[in-house]
């Protein structure tokens, strides 16, 4: 087994030794203990030792030898201790979308009393973070994984290990907090799409960037566009009174984002549709979305949370 | 998904440890000073400062080209600075080079794993040298920085305080000590498996040749030779203390040499009384071993040869113990072979010392027998105006014992020994002089002998038919105070002044500082005598004692079970340490309700304050609310109003209640 992977069988025992949950503390039941390959490497050098004390007859090179060996069996101790205590939980997972790097934090608790120095956390493909609970007593660590398809990202079991003291040996532990976090579509992002245009009657939005129709004047508010101020009026009222026409386009209000009208085969329209959601939360258009054959159907809307729903439903299509 | 190691950054060594390596790499390079070239530690240093150089972004790495030029100009640098063959000081040499030129192009965290192993092997070579307690508390503290420097490697590199990381170094090695001391005892000690380059520098003391002056020059250090503790405290008689290491049987341009061993000694023991002793002899890297005559029982390491020398396989690098039975009344080699008597009385075919030839035979002719031409070269000494002296006047080229004899009249034992055995030979007796040590200084406070450099001596051994080897001693026919009480006694003012000040304090013997010299020496003693001179024989008498019959299955389990003690006690100490306790005794109540509901299943949450804790327990557990509120208040009353009226009692009684309550809530 290479570390940072785990074998199907070494993962059905694990499963059985520490099963998911979403808090776990370390102990010896979970925790495991191994020299490195510099811990080897120093046992091979205590052996070198010993040899030389033997061909010398010197009690002191025995000494050493006897001091190193005995102080790499205390080391294990150290180890261990350096996990055993320590308590994680999932603090949190954030959606994002294919490509990029999905944030998981882990809050990880220390028992009080001694800090733990050099406790390492990481996904398997991940890169390991420290945490800090050497003067505070939790610490919440952010793991990112990079997120290669669309749906719930599960990033398995998280290897949290350590090689303080000496970096002669090296404990760690696989454990699983049910980490998932939801992937959307990564998002194709074209011109919203002219259909659909719906009838009068369904609301009007008032578009204030609209240049269509003349509507009415009002007074100048910061923003307002400089090239619809009645300069006229203003001249008139010895520049008190500085006053905008408005202009208002009237367009089919409710957006169906439809996944049959789009073109491209199933992972492209999911991308194209994602798009489309996203331009149209940023314009503050509402908008619904129509699965077509699944039958599912969000009605229109606005805001982050019904940009959610919507995203959602699109990273989950199919599952 | 490629698994990513920690690599870039995370293999960069951390400041700390980099710090720590620095001091590490002064600390344990410094004390090869003492046998080493200065160059070589030079060098070492250099390195040291380059790589701090590199670390403050001043200098560069060394290129591929230079590591090589270094590599090649530091080994023949080392060859060249060697005395020929390659001896222990060409491979300790090699090793602190390789240490210098590793620490500078030292980029990786695995590159100074390797540096620390290195380091740890510097310590190691400096025992070969030198095993005693300063060295060993030295090295103790040099083991204790480098293992601080592994430390550093293992801490976050955000972390930069070294001395807590030595801390931990410090409380890593005292908790391996009681480990340390159980492999010690119990690891097997076996014989030496193939030998090993030696020093090439031999320690001070007696070698295989000498010229008459040669001796004088030990006198001027008061290194200790060997101790020694007699089974039935030290002998009465300063006199008998001869003892013997080296015999000088050939003799060639005015040079003292030893003949190739010869074994089958004859002892005829009599009515001898024998006496027990144990030595531990310091380093001497020749392979014999000093004892007083006539050894009867010995060491299974030593050899016996026919003229009574004690010889070993290999040479005596470290300090060694062994015990040693003598007779000194019995007499030895009563039978003499041709071969021998031609050994023994053989001189130079071209006579070297005509007028002393020439003197000893008139004696001995008017003398008839050999005994009274013994003794009438002894009074010789006596009655004319020869003096003892450490600085011999000098003897010139060729017929030396003749200019001795005749002209100075004035030299050291070595020159008296030389003489007589010259004159003995001139005539046909067989004669031959021996090399060793003379008395010895007993430590009242451990009352052992401790016998030191400036105890060497010379003297002759004259073969008498029917007695076999006889011992006569021409110093003390000249100085007989160096033979009854020792060189200080026997030295003028003028000679005195030319020894160091520390060896006339020994001389001195009283006051403080004698008193100290002696603690000292006392402290010393015990140390090579319970650590330095623990091996294979010592281990099996101590381990005997304990454990009876020492079956390897009973001396394995014995080591397992104490070994298993130390490490389970370690881990007591490391686990069951009580945590710092609450001042505050609502603080610790209420610790032990949040460990407790913790055990029920309710975890506190982060930022949950007492009051919200209690109350949220309360509910839980369907506590009424007018119980609970009031509980909570108390609590926190105590817990934050300085002013509020002590209601402990009450606050411990409500937790325990509402504990309670929670229990069967769970059930």
């Amino acid at each position: 087994m290479s570390e940072g992977v785990i074998s199907d069988r070494f993962g059905q025992w694990l499963e059985r030794r520490i099963p998911p949950s979403s808090s776990i503390t370390l102990n010896q039941a979970n925790v495991f203990i191994f020299p490195t390959k510099v811990g080897f490497g120093f046992g091979a050098f205590i052996g070198l030792l010993i040899i030389g004390a033997i061909n010398y007859q010197a009690s002191l090179v025995f000494g050493l030898a006897f001091l190193l060996g005995a102080m790499f069996l205390v080391t294990i101790l150290y180890t261990f201790r350096n996990l055993s205590g320590l308590r994680l939980e999932l603090a949190g997972a954030r959606p994002g979308f294919v490509g990029e790097d999905i944030e998981f934090s882990v809050r990880v608790v220390r028992p009080s009393g001694r800090g733990r120095e050099g406790v390492q956390l990481g996904w398997p493909g991940g890169i390991p973070q420290w945490a800090e609970i050497i003067d505070t007593e939790a610490d919440v660590v952010r793991l990112f994984v990079r997120a290669s398809q669309r749906g719930w990202l599960e990033p398995g079991r998280l290897l949290v290990e350590t090689y303080y003291p000496l970096g002669l040996l090296r404990a760690w532990t696989w454990v699983d907090l049910n980490a998932r976090a939801l992937v959307y579509p990564k998002p194709i992002f074209e011109e919203l799409p002219k259909f659909s245009t719906g009838k009068r009657d369904e609301g009007v939005l008032i578009d204030p960037l609209g240049s269509e129709d003349f509507t009415d004047i009002k007074a100048y508010a910061q923003g307002d566009p400089i090239k619809h101020v009645l300069w006229r009026s203003y001249a008139r009222s010895d520049g008190r009174d500085l006053q905008v026409k408005r202009f208002t386009s009237y367009q089919e209000p409710r957006l169906w984002l439809r996944f049959d009208d789009v073109p491209g085969g199933t992972e492209e329209r999911l991308q194209r549709l994602t798009g489309y959601a996203l331009t149209a939360c940023r314009q503050d258009r509402e908008f619904g979305l129509d699965m077509g054959m699944s039958r599912v159907r969000i009605a229109p809307g606005v805001g982050e949370a019904h940009l959610e729903d919507v995203l959602r439903e699109l990273a989950l299509y199919g599952y | 998904m490629a698994t990513s190691r920690p690599s870039g950054i995370e293999s960069q060594i951390p400041r700390n440890a980099l710090a720590l390596l620095m001091v590490a790499q002064a600390a344990v390079v410094a004390p090869h000073a003492m046998q080493l070239s200065p160059w070589i530690i030079v060098v070492c240093f250099v390195c040291g400062c380059w790589r701090t150089l590199v670390y403050q972004g001043r200098w560069a790495f060394p290129s591929r080209a230079v590591k090589a030029a270094l590599v090649v100009c530091g080994s023949v640098g080392v060859v060249l600075s060697s005395s020929g063959g390659f001896s222990l000081e060409a491979f300790v040499s090699l090793l602190v080079l390789a240490f210098g030129f590793k620490l500078v192009e030292m980029k990786s965290r695995r590159d100074a794993y390797v540096v620390i192993f290195m380091a740890y092997f510097v310590v190691a070579a400096e025992f070969l040298f030198d095993q005693s307690l300063f060295v060993a508390v030295y090295e103790f503290v040099a083991v204790i920085i480098v293992t601080a420097a592994m430390v550093g490697l293992n801490q976050m590199r955000t972390r930069v305080r070294p001395m807590a990381s030595a801390r931990l170094a410090l409380s890593l090695m005292m908790q391996a000590l009681p480990l340390t001391v159980v492999l010690f005892l119990f690891f097997p000690r076996v014989m030496p498996l193939w030998s090993v380059p030696v020093p090439g520098n031999t320690p001070i003391g007696l070698q295989e040749e000498i010229e008459p002056g040669d001796l004088t020059g030990l006198t001027q250090s008061d290194a200790v030779a060997f101790r020694v503790v007699f089974d039935d405290g030290p002998p009465p008689f300063y006199r008998e203390l001869y003892w013997r290491g080296v015999v000088y049987n050939q003799f060639e341009n005015g040079r003292w040499r030893m003949a190739p061993p010869q074994f089958g000694a004859d002892i005829h023991l009599g009515t001898a009384e024998q006496g027990a002793y144990e030595v531990m002899l310091e380093p001497t890297a020749q392979n014999w071993l000093y004892g007083l005559a006539v050894p009867t029982q010995f060491d299974n390491r030593a050899r016996l040869t026919r003229d009574m020398r004690l010889i070993t396989e290999d040479p005596v690098l470290s300090v060694t113990r062994y015990r040693l039975s003598s007779a000194p009344g019995a007499r030895f080699g009563l039978a003499l072979s041709e071969a021998e008597r031609a050994l023994e009385t053989h001189l130079p075919d071209v006579d070297e010392n005509p007028r002393l030839a020439a003197f000893a035979r008139d004696l001995y002719r008017r003398e008839g027998d050999e005994q009274r031409f013994a003794q009438a070269l002894l009074e010789h000494i006596r009655a004319e105006p020869y003096a003892y002296t450490l600085k011999p006047p000098a003897l010139g080229e060729g017929a030396r014992l003749d200019a001795f004899w005749f002209d100075t009249r004035s030299g050291f034992c070595a020159h008296y020994a030389s003489a007589f055995v010259y004159a003995m030979r001139s005539v046909g007796i067989p004669a031959r002089m021996v090399g060793g040590y003379l008395g010895g200084e007993i430590n009242p406070l451990s009352d052992h002998i401790v016998v030191r450099q400036y105890d060497a001596h010379a003297w002759a051994e004259v073969w008498l038919e029917g007695q076999g080897w006889q011992r006569f001693d021409p110093t003390g026919a000249v100085a007989p105070e160096r033979v009854e009480q020792g060189l200080a006694a026997a030295l003028s003012s003028q000679d005195r002044l030319s020894l160091s000040a520390l060896t006339n304090a020994r001389f001195g013997e009283q006051g403080l500082v004698g008193r100290l010299l002696y603690m000292f020496d006392s402290v010393d003693h015990n140390w090579n005598m319970f650590v330095v001179g623990f091996d294979g024989g010592v281990q099996e008498q101590f381990l005997s004692r304990w454990l009876g019959d020492l079956t390897p299955a009973r001396v394995g389990l014995t080591m397992l079970v104490l070994g298993a003690l130390c490490l389970g006690l370690t881990g007591g100490i490391l686990f069951l340490r009580r945590r710092p306790k609450s001042r505050h005794p609502a603080v610790r109540l209420y610790e032990r309700f949040v460990a407790r509901a913790a055990r029920l299943g309710l975890q506190r949450q982060a930022g949950e304050t007492p009051g919200a804790f209690v109350r949220r327990a309360g509910l839980n557990a369907g506590v009424e609310s007018a119980l609970i509120e009031q509980l909570a208040q108390q609590l926190e009353a105590a817990l934050y109003d300085p002013d509020a009226a002590d209601d402990s009692d009450a606050v411990r009684a409500g937790l325990r209640r509402l504990a309670l309550r929670m229990t069967f809530a769970t059930r």
